[in-house]
């Protein structure tokens, strides 16, 4: 018995394998894709938080949008602080009662510190029409992690403020959420297959003694990604991404308020290109928009956004430029 | 009545005597007939029908012009100068004699 582990021992390892040559070196060693591996129960991917269950569909079917001059420029002073000035100058539609859209021409300058770290991050931005808003992202310990959002306006009573504690579990996500105004929520998000993620959420507004309670499915593989989305505010959401390519990817969405009996439906495109990344989508309320935004030098982006409203002949079209990293 | 109606235009070889001339009674009968009636109303109301329709076809065109223009060409630009840039970028490789697509640009803006 000692003589054949001490034997075991003294065996020289296995020789590494002989080095690739040629194009084997250069492309992926060919993995099993046939093969329909076996599901393991117990493994299952975390799904992606509850709020972002429309990630996709949303960055590339609502760019920010904006009419006018956008300037911003970032410095980073160091490894984790970095300050960002912003001067926005251009119309901002004011919501009015009548079908008219009501533009207000305003301009503001925003200042900004940011302080990044694996374990915290904090935002601040000051605006020069008095408004504050700061976010706070603390991982108290490795799976939970505390968030604020603050929004602070010169005028009475429209100040915000939110607590999100978000725990993260196995394979299953759960948030409560503390606001002003007595808003309570909790949402929680299991996967339940590789590809299958389904979620639910419950809110409480205390001022408006309002509440609801919605569900969420999400089904993503690597080319696609599909959601729906069901809240007792009667609105039903829908979306699929289908990921046509490395740089293409097509998007479409589906939104029913029940309430109001509105129906909405949007298709998009997203290109990432190297040098550029253009979105395009088009509405079933007769709106179609653009963005682009264009690497110019290295740190320099150009942004153009466009906005045509063929329903309402409202006409938006903003032009910015973004220094810094 | 024929009178009132008078000759439409001066039809050569119109005889200018007599009111009750074969043809301006011919002339009136025709102008006055059904017929003729309905047919200029016809008329008219295909010119209203045809204005209409161009000018709808106008505002299709502008929104469709207007959509292609915000939607389809900045992608079309984009595209040729990707492909402007690989060209080059296949043509360097070439010159210098190394493929080198490992060098690449730093990532576009997210």
């Amino acid at each position: 018995m000692g003589s054949s582990v001490s034997h075991a021992a003294t065996l020289p390892p296995p020789p590494p394998p002989p080095p690739a040559v040629g194009l084997t070196g250069v492309l992926p060693p060919k993995t099993e894709e046939k093969g329909e591996t076996k599901v393991d129960w117990l493994n299952l991917p975390c799904p992606v938080p509850f709020e972002e269950i429309q990630r996709e569909a949303l960055m590339s079917l609502k760019p920010e949008l904006f009419e006018g001059l956008r300037f911003d420029f970032t410095k980073g002073l160091n490894q984790k602080f970095s300050l960002s000035h912003s001067v926005f100058m251009g119309s901002m539609e004011v919501p009015s009662q009548s079908s008219d859209t009501i533009k207000v021409p305003t301009a503001h300058y925003e200042f900004g510190a940011n302080f990044l770290d694996p374990k915290l991050m904090l935002v601040g931005r000051v605006l020069t029409d008095g408004r504050l808003n700061a976010r706070v992202k603390c991982d108290l310990t490795d799976n939970l992690t505390l968030k604020i959002n603050a929004q602070l306006t010169n005028e009475p009573h429209f100040s915000q403020g939110m607590f999100n504690f978000d725990y993260k579990g196995k394979d299953y996500r759960s948030q409560f959420q503390v606001g002003n105004n007595a808003f309570y929520g909790a949402n929680y998000i299991q996967s339940v297959s590789p590809h299958l993620s389904l979620g639910s959420e419950v809110f409480w507004l205390g001022h408006q003694r309002k509440s609801g309670i919605g569900f969420a499915a999400r089904y993503n593989t690597d080319k696609m990604v599909a959601t729906g989305q069901v809240a007792s505010t009667g609105i039903v959401a829908l979306s699929y991404v289908q990921k046509v390519s490395e740089k293409v990817s097509l998007a479409s969405d589906f939104m029913y308020n029940h309430m109001t009996r509105d129906v909405t439906s949007s298709f998009g495109y997203d290109y990432i290109l190297r040098q550029c990344r253009l979105r395009g989508k088009i509405d079933s309320t007769g709106c179609v928009a653009a963005y682009l935004e264009e690497r110019l030098n290295m740190g320099v982006n150009f942004i153009l956004s466009a906005e045509i409203d063929h329903r309402k002949k409202d006409y938006k079209f903003g032009f910015g430029m973004t220094v810094g990293e | 009545m024929s009178s009132s109606q008078g000759r439409r235009g001066s039809l050569p070889g119109t005889s200018r005597d007599g009111e009750g001339g074969v043809l301006s009674r011919v002339t009136s009968s025709i102008s006055q007939s059904p017929v003729v009636y309905r047919g200029k109303r016809a008329a008219s109301e295909a010119a209203t029908v045809t204005k209409k329709l161009l000018w709808s076809t106008g505002r299709a065109a502008w929104i469709a012009g207007t959509t292609f223009l915000v939607l389809v060409v900045p992608l079309i630009i984009e595209m040729d100068r990707e492909q402007q840039m690989n060209e080059l970028e296949l043509q360097q490789a070439s010159l210098l004699g190394t493929s080198s697509p490992s060098m690449a640009a730093p990532a576009p803006p997210k």
